[in-house]
Order: structure tokens, then sequence, then C-alpha cells
């Protein structure tokens, strides 16, 4: 705090202020491994508290508050857990001197969980050279998983990233799911997709494509939007899409613009689709937002890889989940029983960080942590869908591949319920 | 600079301090400095053009944008010297600031305002829409990673080089009809300054100034260039760390540079607020202050102590 006021008050005198920090600031390495000391682990982590993506701010607090439960149980091997969570708005300008400064100031033992594509891509190098894990990244996209063991020309990477891992199903393993019930359920369906036009809705394209094989024709109009247009833009491609007479529609798409599509879908007369919603934006907070506006959320479907707050809440994990958030995040009660699925969805993170952690031995290096996740079997996490598993080995590199189908019903006070079997989305 | 010697002696200071600092530094802590010597490079391009041309721009991120992604794809796909990217960087702003100069000479104040605005709300468009060139949302990876002290030695001596270069341009010739154009355009005509002529040349030194401290930045953010970095917030940041600098003052530079450089970093330690919206309140706060008590910036500050020492 005094080195903010002296910074604040007489910027003058900066570079000099800098240096008297610099004096303090050569903190203690304790043992051989950065951010493991006799008591304590110290990880860190980069996530949007505020900026364009500060809806998904909830994950690191239910993560930490995971920690805080497991702490107060005697911590792993003897040694708590200290989440360092910081804010980079979801700006790689500002994930980088953030990541540095865990890294080179903080000595964090691994990098677990930040969010976002982009970010990641910004530090994947740096950590990788530095032998940081960066571990269970909150992205879908497929580099995580597919640059473990070889070069990624195409996502800038020229050596392989072996400290790196994601941990969520990929985009384009989800989408070949959709392709698939469509050709079950609807074989002569004409497809309409709206997807984003970046990174993350083109795999999600390339992904259903792939799954529709020779049967690709059938996507009838294919409609791109950017990350930034107004709902009103949004809402024209969704009436493109319905003149072109597609019977099926797929919404490929964060979370504002999926919901100004189902509202706008809602209100085309005589217009019923089947309607598939990407996981990414199937959170029912969100969809009942759309009921609001004029959508009929009613059988619109899904996939999920999480338990449901709401829906299951008579599950031993769920039950577990309300008892941890209410006691380490109370402010987030309200959030948790409105079944915001980002709040399970950190808790199932850090379980996942925790279970690698008891493996990695009773004094764990960056070596044996990234071992141990490397070599993940993860039957009971409390928190993913029941029924599905976490798994890595040597050639299996996405912890998670599998999801089931969720359905919408019960109108703008309804939820998903799930429907059919666990499925596989896996390479 | 009318007082050389005590200008000098400060200048003497800075480049001594500046010198040993990374002896006593710790290597993070280089690396925050060599922030601050980045945006010395913007806010001293942009304090050109809006201190002493009079001409504002709300869109001199777009610019940094223009130069860090040429710093990077150079890198991605021709393995080019970093340095020799820099240059690069430098020609295109500049070419790219007289071009945007052009409406300068048809609109001012708010109306120019506006122009630039637009800039910088568009430019971080354009790899999105040529995704295969420019990495789209995925962004651009250059092929070489520096080290802390490369950036800090890199970012100063660029500082120095631009600071020297501005002296030398203003001192003159060009800084008198800058002055003019600022003080009013009609007394400058009547004084035989082409308007066009300097106006847009305002421009295009400020952007390849601009152009430079983007190419460091991306190197600074691991050699990485994405949409997201270049948003509108940036060119605020670089309007309000000209303002804090206040005009033609080495020390109004260096606090403006050091308010925008250390701002993220400072900010996100303030205790309660400090981990959300920190930044915000802290830029905010900031902004008022130095409006209220210092209306001429740090340069306002340090002519009032000279006066007041003299007095």
């Amino acid at each position: 705090m005094q080195v903010n006021r002296r910074k604040l008050g007489a910027l003058v005198c900066v570079l000099l202020a800098t240096a008297a920090v610099a004096g303090g600031a050569a903190a203690s390495h304790a043992g051989k491994t950065p951010g493991v000391s006799k008591h304590q682990i110290l990880i860190g982590g980069t996530f949007p508290y505020s900026g364009p993506a500060a809806l998904y701010k909830t994950i690191p607090t239910a993560e930490q508050a995971y920690y805080a439960y497991v702490n107060a149980k005697g911590g792993v091997h003897g040694r708590k857990i200290k989440d360092l969570a910081v804010n980079d708005e979801y700006n790689p300008a500002e994930t980088v001197p953030a990541v540095k400064k865990l890294v080179e100031q903080n000595h964090v033992f691994a990098i677990v969980g930040s969010l976002g594509t982009a970010p990641g891509l910004a530090t994947w190098k740096y950590l990788n050279t530095r032998h940081v894990p960066q571990v269970l990244l909150a992205t879908g996209d497929a580099y995580w998983g597919k640059c473990v063991h070889r070069a990624c020309p195409g996502a800038g990477s020229t050596s392989p990233k072996p400290w790196t891992m994601g941990w969520q199903p990929d985009y384009p393993g989800e989408a070949r799911l959709y392709a698939k019930y469509i050709l079950k359920h609807k074989p002569n369906a004409k497809i309409g997709v709206l997807y984003q036009d970046d990174a993350f809705g083109k795999n999600y394209l390339n992904g259903l494509k792939s799954g529709l094989g020779s049967h690709k024709s059938q996507i009838v109009d294919a409609q791109a939007y950017s990350v930034t247009d107004s709902g009103a833009v949004v809402g024209s491609h969704v009436v493109h899409i319905a003149t072109s007479g597609a019977d099926a529609f797929v919404i490929f798409a964060t979370p504002s613009a999926a919901i100004a599509a189902l509202a706008t879908e809602g209100q085309i007369p005589n217009w019923h689709p089947l309607t598939i919603n990407s996981n990414v934006a199937a959170n029912p907070v969100f969809m009942r937002i759309a009921a609001k506006n004029g959508a009929n959320p009613n059988g619109v479907l899904s996939t999920t890889y999480l338990s449901s707050a709401t829906t299951q809440g008579d599950l031993p994990g769920m039950k577990l989940a309300k008892t941890i958030i209410h006691k380490y995040a109370p402010a987030l009660d309200q959030q948790f029983a409105s079944g915001d699925s980002n709040l399970v969805y950190g808790l199932a993170v850090g379980w996942t960080f925790v279970d690698g952690l008891r493996h990695a031995g009773k004094n764990p290096t960056r070596k044996s942590l990234m071992h141990a996740l490397r070599t993940l079997n993860e039957k009971n996490n409390p928190f993913i869908y029941p029924g599905m598993s976490v798994k890595t080995s040597k050639k299996r590199n996405f912890p998670m591949q599998q999801l089931i189908f969720i359905k919408w019903s019960g109108g703008g006070t309804g939820d998903f319920h799930a429907t059919g079997k666990v499925l596989n989305s896996g390479h | 600079m009318k007082r050389q010697i005590p200008a000098l002696a400060s200048l003497l200071v800075v480049a001594a301090v500046l010198c040993v600092l990374p002896f006593i530094l710790s290597d993070y802590n280089i690396y925050l400095a060599a922030q601050v010597g980045i945006f010395f490079v913007a806010v001293l391009g942009l304090n050109i053009l809006t201190g002493y041309t009079g001409q504002i721009s709300i869109g001199h991120g777009a610019f940094m944008a223009i130069g860090g992604y040429t710093t990077a794809v150079m890198s991605r796909d021709h393995h080019t010297n970093l340095v020799v990217t820099m240059l690069m960087a430098l020609a295109i702003c500049f070419v790219v600031g007289l071009i945007v100069g052009l409406p300068a000479l048809r609109f001012s104040g708010v109306y120019l305002a506006l122009v630039t605005f637009a800039l910088a709300v568009s430019v971080p468009f354009i790899p999105l829409q040529y995704s295969t060139f420019l990495g789209g949302v995925g962004g651009v990876t250059s092929s070489e990673e520096v080290s802390n002290l490369w950036i800090y030695v890199a970012a100063w001596t660029c500082s120095a080089i631009s600071f020297l270069l501005a002296w030398l341009l203003l001192r003159g010739r060009l800084g008198r009809a800058f002055r003019a154009i600022r003080d009013s355009e009609i007394a400058a005509v009547a004084s035989g300054v082409e308007l066009p002529v300097y106006k847009t040349l305002a421009f295009g030194i400020s952007a390849a100034y601009a152009g430079v401290a983007g190419s460091l930045f991306v190197l600074a953010t691991n050699g990485f260039a994405n949409p997201d970095e270049f948003g509108i917030f940036l060119s605020l940041q670089l309007l309000v760390g000209a303002a804090i600098a206040g005009l033609g003052s080495l020390w109004g530079i260096l606090a403006g540079a050091a308010f925008v450089g250390l701002l993220p970093q400072v900010s996100s330690s303030v205790p309660v607020i400090g981990h959300d919206q920190g930044r915000d309140v802290v830029f905010g706060a900031a902004v008022i202050l130095v409006m209220l008590l210092l209306p001429d910036g740090f340069a306002g500050l340090v002519a009032r102590l000279r006066r007041l020492a003299r007095a």
C-alpha cells in the first residue's frame, strides 16, 4: 500500500520507487520447487474479473471455494493451497505481465485454470520454455490437447507444448455429436447454422461438417456474425436462415448472441426448427433471459458434462457443492440456486487439480504434477455428470471426452433435462 | 527547452538512473520499467500531435496495433531481425499517419477526435476479417521471444532516440509551425505556414512513434499480437498519459508513461476494489485529480516549481 501511495502521489519519483520495491522483491524461494513450501502450495491463474468476458468471473471464485474446503480438511499432504487469481480483463497484453508476475515475482508452482484462448496462446510458449505447468485451461479449443507431443505451426507453436493442458471437451468433438443426432433423428433435415466468425465458431462449424460427412450438403445456410454485432444484426442472420427453408437450426455462439438468436427465432411465425444451442451458451440462466425476450425455449437441445445444481440437486455431489459455496463463497448462493453452471465448472476443475496434486507425491515437483495430470483416472469427480470420467494417458491428452444431451422443457421458468445416454465426443 | 543547462542536467540524471536500474531491479521489475519505456515513446509521439500541434487523437491505439502486427507478422513469416521490424513499423505507421492526417485538414476539435475514434474502433477488426494472414482471433505469434532485459534496453534506447529526435525536430522551424497551427490556424497560414503539409506531417510523425511503441508492446507481450490487446481503452490511456505529461517536459512524459505503463499492475493490488475494478477506479480518480490539481499536466507542475524556486 505504501508503494501505491508513493507511485500515485509522486509519479515523478516512480523509477526510484520501483528501485525501492526491488529490494523487497527478492522473495523467498522456499525449497527447490517454486511455490511449494512446508505448509503451502502457491498457484496462480488469470481470469476476466472485469471487461467483456466478466460473465465468467464466478469460475475462479468457485475454484478458490473448493481449495478453501480442502484446506479446512487439512490440505493436500499437509500443505494448504493458495490460489492467486489475477484479473487480466481477457486481454493478452494484460495476461502476459500478470503471468510474468506470478512466475517471476510470486514464484507460483503452476498456472491453473486460466481462462480464454488468446490469453492461453499468449503465454504458453513462455510457460513451456520455463517448465511451468499451464494446466486445466478454461477454453475448449483443440490446441491444448493436440500440441502436446508435436508442433502446431498453425497455432504459432513451432515446438511441442508438454507443459500445457486443457480440461473441458473440445468444440469440434461436441459439434460432431450434434451432426450424429441430426442424422439419426431428422435424416432429411435442411440445416441452418449461425456461428461466430472466429476460431471458436469455425472450430464448431468444421466439427459439424466432419460429423455430417457426405451429408454436409444438407447445410443449406451458414451465417457468420461478429462477436461485437448487436442483437439486431444477429437477428437478421437468423431471419436469413429461416427464409432458406432450414428445419434444423444450429447455434454456435457466445451467450449474448445466442440469446438474441433464440429470441428472434421465437418471433418468426410458423418456423419451428429443431434447435441446437452449443454448451457454451447453454447455461439455464441465459436460457431464461432468452425466454423473457420472446424465445420459445422448449425443445432446445444442447449438451453438458457437468451436473446440474437445479435438476440434480439430490446428487451427493450437488449437495456438497451447495455446502461448499454456502460456506466459502456465500455471496454466490443465489447464483448457485439459479443453476449457474460456471460455479459447478469451477468446483469440478478444483477437484481435478487437487486430485492431480495428491497423485504428484508428498513432495510434488512441477514434473511430478504434470505426470499426475497426464495419468488422471477420475471416475468419482462429484461435480461432473454422473457416469462420466476425467482421464488422461500417453495417447489421450483431452481429459474430458464425454457429453450428454440435454433438452429444455417448462418454458420461461423451466430447465434443461438430460436425455439419452452419456456419449463419447473423443477423437 | 529554453534554459538549456537544467534541462541537460535532468536529462543526464534520468539517463544515469536508467543505466543503473537493470543492475538493482529484479527481473520482473525490469520488465515493468520496460513497459514505462514503451509508453514513453507512445506518449511522446502523441504529445507532438496533441500538445504541440493541437490536433486531438483518440485513435493512437490503432497505430500501435499496426506497428505491433507488423513486427509479429514479419517475425512469424520471415524471421526478420526484430530491430528491422521496428523500423518497418515506423515506416508503415508514418505513411498511414499521413493518410489519416488528411481528414484533419477538414475537421477540427471534436470532429477530428471522432474520426480518430473510428480508427481506434475499426482497426482491431481488420485481423478478424483477414484471418489467414493476420491470425484472426487466434493472434499472430512472432518467432522470437525476448527476455525482460532485452525489452528494457530496446524500449529505453527507442525512448532516448525518440526524445532526441523530437527535441531536434521541434526546436526549429517545424516546431514553430506546429505551435503556430495550435495557437491559431488563420494566423499560421497568414505567416506562410502551409497547413496541409504540417498537419499531415504532425500526424505522420506521431503515428510513427506510436508504431514503434506498438512494436515494442507486442514484443513485451511475448511476441503475441491479438485484436483484444488494442481495444479502445488503450487509445484512451495514451490520451490520458499525454494529458498527464503536459507540454514538452521530460519529467512530464516520464510521469505520463509511468502512469499508463504501471497502472494495470499497481492498481490490481489496491485493497478491496483492486481485484475486480481497481484499474478503472484508480484510472478515473487519477484523471480527475490530475485535471483538478495539474491542469497543465506534470510539465505545468515542473514549471510552477521552477518559478517558486526562483522567487
